[in-house]
């Protein structure tokens, strides 16, 4: 075994000889960037904004950004990099935003599909829509450390807990690639007193904004494109307003005829009572609350599906639903007039099981 | 001729098992998905399934017919077509070997280029891997297989480490089964067949097993498990990516792995990346080994001689392919003359040697 042990030796000594042969990145040396927003400038150009951390001696470090215009992304990189101290290197890049303009007149994709290509770059990056440009977005001072890091908590928390369905880069391409389903990206937006708001969601149609879900909209629309979600909810009845967190809960679809298609949704809430305006829960009380929490689910589910139709997009994914249930499935027909003639039924199911430690 | 090996330098069934894990792992799991899904769209596990059975047939096979003549392919060509016949297949087993060979190292150096070094120069990093492979092989059979067995057990975390993207399958993607016609089906596990290569290798390192009755076992179990492991793989993959997405990733393993996030590791891929390079290690090595064995008998020199040289072959050829294009145009002439050799050859061959045995038998009695 002793040849074994020169084995390794060989194998250490071979990666050492080949360590000189490639450029280093000393993590001290370069412009680690980790955020980058675009705008848009005129018919054929971009702007790009990149924001990095600046580290100084026994301070936090400082948020910095450099700004360029040109056709493509790598140019943009190339043309800030000769404003830098440092080499910028987008290895940790965490998110990547887009000006309200791009996204409406110009798109998106081709920006997209440069990062899916680019390999240094990973896929739980977030994807987000700003209102404004971008630039103006990352160069304002927010009341947090570092621009990048509040931006994509704020998504990971409302994710995990709040009301915004599961995103990121390969969640998007996911959505764009699928046959029968459309991206959609989160929402940001500045308010004054230097406050990042997530205001709701846009969904996209060939890289292209096509339409926007305000806020309250958005616990409905995690319930139909998400199949675990989570959320919080304002149930109004007479005997006052509760707010119900649904902890769990479950969506399924179900083909229930063809031609015309109809798809039931199952929608499975399971929820507690955070709060309670009026004087008593009663089992009654509760039992009302669910009815009309379910009551408005059908309703609101129902206006967004309509609404989905209207604008020809399908984040719910009803498209891909029906491909994966019939064979020689077609697209084209699907789009044209299938989707248009699809009948889709809500059917909720709420359970509230819990309303907190007071009787 | 005399294929004794002397006993001390066999090594024991069970790493038939290695060496066939081993050679079958390599490069090509790290792309197999986009080009089977080209084929046979997302029912191409079916292929997979159904060229993993073929495989298990034309091993049985192989190893029945080395169990027939006890030696190796040489011994089998002899005992079918002759002496002369048999140098020349063996000069095509050779060229095959040596295209393996390069296919395998260019197309993991170009991995390197563009998923971490964009500079690294292909001549060095050919260089250095191949003083590597000439110290193992020039070690002997006993060292490769130790090495084969390191790589193996080494790198099998990493098939654990797919289950990250276990959060963001939809394995609705694979439904419905069965929308693709029969011969869809067959070209997608022809396709797959190319990935399947590497088992026929056991056609050279058979008469150093020991034991050659267990052989067939643990021949078996090595293509079960790597048709499981493909198996394993090309679903997860197929959740992971709708159709139109894997056609654009010409690495979906590796785009895989960009989704992996630890708290003490930012990106997996780099890692994943290095320890592909012990896994490609004895798919360089044992070709080398088993031509060089081939030039000893073919061409009559010695193995020490015919190891460098071909080593150095090697070298120059990996140096010489730059672009895309030239490695994906040499990975089809490898992975096409693989699949006539494993897939239609070797079980003509094998019904060649049953026939040779039966007029042999009855040669002398008549």
């Amino acid at each position: 075994m002793g040849r074994l042990l020169k084995f390794f030796i060989m194998a250490v000594l071979a990666a050492a000889a080949l360590s000189g042969c490639v450029e280093k990145n000393i993590l001290d040396d370069i412009s680690l960037v980790n955020g980058i927003g675009f705008d848009y400038y005129d018919e054929t150009k971009i702007r790009g904004t990149v924001i990095y951390p600046y580290y100084l001696p026994e301070k936090d470090p400082e948020d910095k950004t450099f700004t360029a215009v040109s056709e493509i992304k790598k140019t943009i990189l190339d043309d800030i990099g000769r404003q830098t101290a440092d080499p910028v290197v987008t290895g940790s890049l965490n998110i990547i935003l887009f000006g309200e303009e791009l996204a409406e007149r110009k798109g998106i994709l081709e920006l997209v599909d440069a990062f899916q290509r680019d390999p240094g770059v990973g896929s739980t990056l977030y994807l987000a829509v700003v209102e404004g440009t971008a630039r103006e977005f990352l160069e304002e001072n927010y009341r947090y450390r570092s621009t990048v890091e509040l931006v994509s908590r704020i998504i990971q928390h409302n994710i995990d807990r709040g009301d915004l369905p599961k995103t990121n880069l390969q969640r998007f391409l996911f959505d764009y690639y699928q046959r029968g389903k459309t991206p959609f990206m989160p929402r940001l937006k500045r308010k004054p007193g230097k406050i990042v708001d997530l205001d709701g969601i846009n969904l996209f149609c060939k890289g292209k904004i096509v339409d926007y879900l305000p806020p309250d909209k958005m616990f409905f629309f995690k319930l139909l494109v998400d199949e675990y979600s989570e959320g919080l909810y304002l149930v109004e009845i007479d005997e006052g307003k509760a707010s119900v967190h649904s902890i769990r809960s479950k969506r399924k679809f179900r083909l229930m005829e063809k031609d015309p298609y109809k798809i039931r949704v199952e929608i499975d809430v399971n929820g507690v009572i955070d709060e309670f305006t009026g004087n008593e829960l009663k089992p009654a009380t509760m039992k009302k609350l669910e009815h009309e929490f379910e009551n408005m689910i059908k309703e609101e589910c129902t206006k967004l599906i309509r609404r989905f139709k209207e604008k020809e997009v399908d984040p719910a994914g009803f498209g891909h639903f029906v491909k994966t249930k019939i064979r020689n499935f077609d697209i084209e027909k699907w789009r044209n007039t299938d989707y248009k003639d699809l009948t889709v039924e809500i059917k909720p199911t709420v359970k509230i099981t819990q309303s907190g430690v007071i009787e | 001729m005399n294929m004794q090996i002397p006993e001390n330098r066999k090594i024991s069934p069970f790493f038939a098992f290695i060496l066939i894990y081993a050679n079958q792992i390599g490069i090509g799991i790290l792309t197999f998905q986009r080009l089977i899904s080209k084929e046979a769209g997302y029912d191409a596990w079916i292929s997979v399934l159904m060229t993993g059975v073929c495989a298990h047939f034309i091993v049985w096979m192989i190893v029945k017919m080395l169990g027939t003549v006890e030696g190796d392919i040489l011994s089998v060509h002899e005992f079918v077509f002759g002496k002369w016949a048999a140098k020349i297949a063996g000069i095509v087993f050779i060229i095959y070997l040596g295209l393996g060979m390069i296919t395998v190292l260019r197309s993991y150096i170009e991995i390197v280029q563009v998923w971490m070094f964009p500079r690294l120069q292909t001549f060095w990093f050919a260089l250095v891997f191949l003083f590597l492979v000439l110290y193992v092989v020039t070690g002997g059979f006993r060292v490769l297989t130790g090495m084969a067995f390191i790589s193996s057990v080494l790198s099998v975390y990493v098939f654990f480490i797919f289950l990250f993207a276990l959060p963001y399958a939809n394995f609705a993607n694979l439904l419905p089964i069965l929308d693709h016609s029969f011969t869809d089906l067959l070209k997608g596990s022809r396709t797959m067949a190319f990935s399947f290569t590497g088992f026929e290798l056991i056609l050279f390192y058979y008469p150093f097993l020991k034991k050659p009755e267990k052989v067939q076992k643990w021949a078996q179990l090595a293509i079960a498990v790597c048709t499981v492991l493909y198996l394993y793989l090309t679903v997860i993959t197929f959740a992971y990516f709708p159709e139109a997405q894997i056609q654009k990733n010409i690495w979906p393993s590796l785009t895989i792995w960009k989704i992996i996030e630890m708290p003490f590791l930012e990106r997996f891929e780099y890692i994943g990346v290095a320890t592909w390079c012990l896994v490609i290690l004895p798919n360089v090595c044992i070709p080398l080994w088993a031509a060089s064995r081939l030039a000893k008998h073919v061409f009559s020199i010695r193995q020490r001689t015919a190891v460098p040289v071909f080593a150095l072959l090697c070298l120059i050829a990996v140096s010489m392919i730059s672009t895309r294009k030239q490695i994906n145009f040499l990975a089809s002439i490898t992975g096409t003359m693989g699949f006539y050799i494993d897939f239609v050859y070797l079980p003509l061959i094998f019904l060649a040697t049953l026939l040779a045995k039966k007029v042999k038998k009855s040669g002398p009695s008549s």
